[in-house]
Parts: structure tokens; sequence; C-alpha cells
């Protein structure tokens, strides 16, 4: 209980306000919205560019998927779990490998024991992949794989000979490999994006997936492009998807390069994108977002085909204004975050779980983020029309200013050579630091309230909250049956497969590397031993002491 | 003048999450000590290794992904059979809370969760070297 002398009895003679106006990127918002601000309307849902929705119907034609990113442990204990999440109500599939895999170790490297299977699935070979789908039908659920480059080539070439295996015709298969270069492990900061692979090679084998893909996958989408974990390190809204477009412009001109027309590949781009807990700021950054890339890929690349200009965005509610003080608030916060999603008009959307501050989620929490988006989608009536802010003075406003200053930043990363460039130079990495700083600067000052941290803070608090909990022999039992694995192969032949796989991507760099890496998998070859062939032919090392 | 204390911040294992570990790291250098930063992908034996090339007091962690048991275990062991069980251990991230204690138990000196505000940190980290 309070301490009767602390309680602020003058907060209501006072008047209670808020710290600021400012929204989390720093527009200084008016006393009121009217007309003025918003002279015209916007034209409607599903028509260019696209800012009040891709759809006209929007979620009265079909409600956006719910696919809760989940896989940890063994392949065979996310088999169950996805199952188990099926059975409660997700509509799509979103398998999180583990970091050893995307980052091309096997669980047995050196490296990899203390992580292996922590926050993702172990996957290192084609009977991985089988064991992980066993029992879902690849033809009818939607799933995204989230692997980033050059290891997103390898998981794909097992992904389809799984469904070469289940009987399932490659052509059918529905879903998106994440296959974003740079930001897939935690951003584009330069040390994650370049200490275990060459950035450019991995950009040249991110195109061979999307290419490989667009010959004889036509409903799969061949890269979503990342920006929500552009958004956990800490920027703003504006950096966020500033960064996330400029990095999309560099796998445009990559794609262009290969003599691939605009309308072949872009309408099979995909982003995916935080929400984090500023309402009208979220929901207006992804009508913009929609805006922008509408107008490039019409005006800058000539696109003619509509598809092509829609920007489709899979959204998982941001983690950061989630606490671990106090954490029933977090399906409060989680809730809201949705909402502004859907008010946003997004096509998929992970609602993140409330324990997310003490480990991953509990079948309970999971269960609870399903149930979130299905009171938002069933109960509250916001489905019934498309984009029901469309043409509220501040959200057109914000969406106008939003744009305005995602613009210019990217202007400024142009000038500066592309996004690629400003990775390599890190520039990138100076711009999210001065952001992290920044926003810490922020809660520390309470200038950003958080509930729970620096305003309503129970310093005594004992939290009360089940955990997730691995077997504690997982690590142990699932690099032991790798190495198992390893020793039951025909060795000659592994060697002959690693062996011509590092030839045939050193002797023509050109060449799509999606035949080879076919041929590899069929032979029983891991996905690590595949990268460090792939690492051989780039003359590059990982180094650790 | 009394000598700054060093301290060596970095993350061991694969986990990329650096967002706490940067942001403490400023605020450490800001409250005066001397830190020294090891980034990413760190092991038990380079940051045994570094602490003996630095000549550094204590170390700091960060872990998010749930494997800070099995790499605080590992790093005290090898600062103990280095000699070197004077440098102090502390801990930020992703923590649940029976393993704070259990943490606590096998010798790590500080444990920052989550929301932990910054005076909060150098208050406790300055008073780790006060005994």
């Amino acid at each position: 209980m309070k301490d009767p002398d602390k309680i602020q009895y003058d907060r209501y003679l006072k008047g209670e306000r808020l710290p600021h106006f400012r929204t989390l990127s720093g527009i200084e918002m008016k006393e009121f919205y009217d007309r003025g601000d918003s002279p015209q309307d916007p034209p409607d849902p599903g028509v260019f560019p696209f800012t009040r929705g891709v759809y006209r119907d929007m979620y009265r034609g079909r409600l956006w998927t719910r696919r809760q990113q989940s896989g940890f442990g063994t392949p065979e204990e996310s088999n169950r779990l996805i199952h188990f999440l099926l059975s409660k109500g997700m509509t799509g599939l979103n398998i999180d490998y583990d970091i050893p895999t995307k980052l091309g170790l096997d669980p047995d490297h050196p490296l990899a024991e203390g992580d292996v299977g922590l926050v993702g699935t172990s996957m290192a070979t084609l009977e991985d992949t089988e064991t992980l789908f066993k029992g879902i039908p690849l033809d009818k659920v939607s799933t995204t794989l989230i692997v980033n480059p050059p290891y997103s080539a390898i998981h794909m070439a097992m992904y389809l000979l799984t469904a070469n295996r289940q009987g399932v015709d490659v052509s059918s298969l529905i879903g998106t490999m994440m296959n974003c270069a740079i930001t897939q492990l935690v951003g584009p900061t330069y040390q994650s994006g370049t200490h275990f692979f060459p950035v450019d090679p991995a950009i040249k084998i991110a195109c061979d997936l999307m290419e490989y893909c667009l010959q004889h996958i036509p409903r799969w989408n061949i890269i979503n492009i990342n920006s929500r974990n552009i958004r956990e390190t800490g920027v703003s809204a504006v950096q966020e998807v500033a960064f996330v477009f400029s990095l999309a412009l560099e796998y445009v001109r990559s794609m262009l390069a290969r003599g691939i027309e605009i309308d072949r590949f872009a309408p099979r781009i995909a982003f995916f994108a935080s929400v984090h807990i500023d309402f009208l700021e979220e929901i207006a950054k992804l009508r913009a977002m929609r805006r922008i890339w509408a107008r490039l890929m019409k005006e800058t690349f000539g696109a003619k085909n509509p598809k092509s200009c829609m920007c489709r965005i899979a959204v998982q509610t941001s983690s950061l204004p989630l606490t671990a003080q106090q954490p029933l608030n977090n399906i409060v916060r989680a809730a809201i975050q949705t909402l502004a999603t859907v008010f946003g008009g997004s096509q998929s959307v992970h609602t993140t779980s409330y324990d997310e501050g003490y480990a991953l989620p509990t079948d309970e929490a999971q269960v609870l983020a399903i149930r979130t988006q299905q009171i938002i989608a069933y109960e509250t009536g916001v489905c019934r029309t498309a984009d029901p802010l469309g043409g509220s003075y501040v959200i057109e406003k914000l969406t106008d200013e939003l744009e305005e200053r995602l613009l210019s930043l990217m202007e400024i990363i142009e000038k500066k050579g592309g996004f690629l460039e400003c990775f390599k130079s890190q520039w990138i990495e100076n711009e999210i630091n001065g952001a992290r700083y920044e926003y810490a600067r922020q809660l520390e000052a309470g200038e950003q309230i958080q509930i729970g941290v620096n305003m309503e803070r129970d310093e005594d608090e004992e939290v009360k909250i089940n955990i997730f909990r691995q077997a504690s022999d997982m690590q142990e039992k699932r690099i032991r049956s790798i190495q198992e694995y390893k020793k039951s192969r025909n060795g000659d032949k592994v060697r002959r497969a690693l062996e011509n796989l590092t030839r045939q991507v050193k002797e023509n760099q050109k060449k799509n590397i999606l035949p080879v890496l076919i041929e590899t998998v069929e032979q029983k070859v891991t996905s690590g031993e595949m990268s460090d062939a792939l690492r051989e032919a780039y003359d590059f090392k990982v180094h650790y002491v | 003048m009394e000598k700054k204390k060093r301290i060596l911040i970095g993350k061991i294992g694969l986990d990329g999450h650096d967002n706490g570990m940067r942001i403490v790291a400023k605020w450490l250098a800001d409250a005066g000590f001397e830190v020294i930063y090891l980034g990413l992908y760190n092991t038990p034996e380079g940051m045994v290794k570094a602490v003996l090339q630095e000549n550094a007091d204590f170390i700091g962690c960060s872990f998010l992904g749930g494997e800070h048991l099995f790499y605080c275990r590992k790093l005290l062991d090898l600062l103990r059979k280095n000699g070197l069980e004077d440098k102090k251990l502390i801990i930020g991230g992703v923590i649940p809370p029976d393993d704070v204690k259990v943490l606590r138990d096998i010798g790590v000196s500080a444990i920052f969760t989550p929301g932990t505000m910054r005076d909060a940190i150098i208050y406790k980290v300055k008073e780790l070297f006060k005994a």
C-alpha cells in the first residue's frame, strides 16, 4: 500500500497533464486539427497510392492473418507447438529459427552451445525441416520462415525438398522467406551484420533466392523487408521506415540490374514493421509507408502493375514499450498496439506476449495474444469498414508530416551513397546509438512515461508470473543428435558435395546458387557445413577467441 | 587522484541484443568508470583473456535469451581457475526472478533487470567498490 503521506492529493487541484505533446518521433502536436490541416480527402482504399489500405474492402474481404512467431528447442518440440497454436486459432505459421541457425552455425559449433534452441528452433538438416513441418499441409497453411541470407537460401532448399517429400507441388507453396540481409539478428547493427558473413555476397544470395522463387513458386513472397528489427534497436518511427525503404531500394536496384522487370518482382515483396505504443503516430506511419512505396514503385521505377505498388505489411507489435515491472500492464499495451496495427491496415499480425520481459512466452501467454487479436477482430467492430480513421484531420496530417520527414531522411541516405554504404561506414550504427541514448534519456527524465518504470513504480514489487522453461537437457540432446547425424552419413559423399559447392560458387559468382544448394542438401549436408563452404568460397573466416 | 575503475563490457554467446549494454556502458563511462567495450560474440575464455590484458576491475555482461546461467557458470569457473575471483561480475538483461537468486548464489555480484534506472545502477556499482 502507498504511504498515505505520499498520495498526491494535489493532482486534481493542479490539473493532471502530460509532460509534453510530442510524438515518439518528435513531432510537436497541435492543440487540435481541422480541415485546414487536411484540405484534401485521400483517395479510396485499394486505389493508388493506397494510403487507406491496399484493398478496397480491407478486413471485410478477409481478416489479417494471425501469425504468432513461434519456435524453440528441437524441431520435434516446435512441431508440437505449431500444431497447438493452430488448434488455438492461429491462421498462419511464423517459424523462428534459433540464433546459431540464423548465423550459419551448427548446434555442435563451439560458439553455439549456449544458444542452441533458446529463442527459436534449432534447424540444421533436411530431416529437421521434415520433422518441423510434419503433419502441416504446406500448400494450405501460409508459412513465414524467419531466416536471413545467405542461410535463407540454404533453408529454402530444405523447405522445397520437404515439400517434395510431402508430395506437395512446389509451385503451390504459399508463404514468405524473410530473406532480409543485415537487419534480421537485431536490426542493422554493424557487428551483427558483418561478423559471420560478408554483406555483399549475402545480398547477392538474397537476390538469387528471390529470382529462383519468382521462377518456381508464383505465390511465394520472395522477401520480407524487415523494419521491425530496425525499430527495436530504439530508433524513431521516421528512422525505422527511412532505413528500411533505403535498404529496400538496394534490393530493387539489384534485381533490376539482373534484368528482371519491376512488375515481375515488386508484387512479391512484402514488409515487416513494428508498431510502438504511440497510437496515432504508428497508424499514420503505416499509411505513410504505403503512400511512399506506391509512388516510388510507379514514379521512380515505372511500375505499371498496381500490385507492384502495394506495400503489404506484416506487423509484430513492438517489445520496447513492454516492461518487466507490473507485467500484466503489458496485456493492455499489446492490445492497444494491436488496435493501432489494425487501424493502420496491416496484413498479418503478431501480438507480442506480456511475459516478453522475462522469457519466451508460455503457452498461456501465446493464446492470450491470439485472443487479443480475435477480440479486436470479432467484438470491437473496427473491421466492419476499411480504414475507419481515414479522413480524420490528425491522422491525415500526421501521415503527411511523417511522409515528409521520411522522404527527407531517405534523401540524406541516398546522398551518402545509399543504405549499404551508410551501413558499411557505420553511419547507421551511429544513428542507432544516438537514438538509443536519447530514448534512454527521455525515460530517465520522465519525458517518455512508462507506467511501472518511471511512474507508479512499486519498489517492493514481487513479480508473480509463470515463466516458460525449456527442458534442462534440451541443448545437450540436440547437440548430441547432430553429432550422431554427422557420424551416420557417407563422409565421402558429404565432402565431395561441399567441395563442389565451394568450387561452383567460387568459379561462377554470377550463377544462381539455389540449384547447387538443393543438390548439396540432398547429400545430407548440414546448414552449418554449407555456410562454411560458402564462407570459404568468399574467402571469409569467422573470428573468435 | 583516485584511479578510475576499469570495467569490461561485452556479450557472451551468439545473442546480439546490445541495446541495454550500449546504454549502460555509456552511463558508466559518464559516471567516471573506464569502460572497455568488447561488443558481441565473446566467449568466456575471451573475456578472461581480456580481463588479464586490460587489467580490468570488473566485468559487465548482458543476456536476453536464457543463456545467462550457462555462461555465468562458465565465466565464474574460469575466473576462479585463473586466480581472478576478485574480479566482480555484474549482469544485466532479461533474467527470470528465480534465476536472479541462482545467479547471486553462484557469485554474481549484481543483477540488473529491465527497467532499472540509471542512478540505481551507478549507485550499486559504486557500492561494490566501497567494501
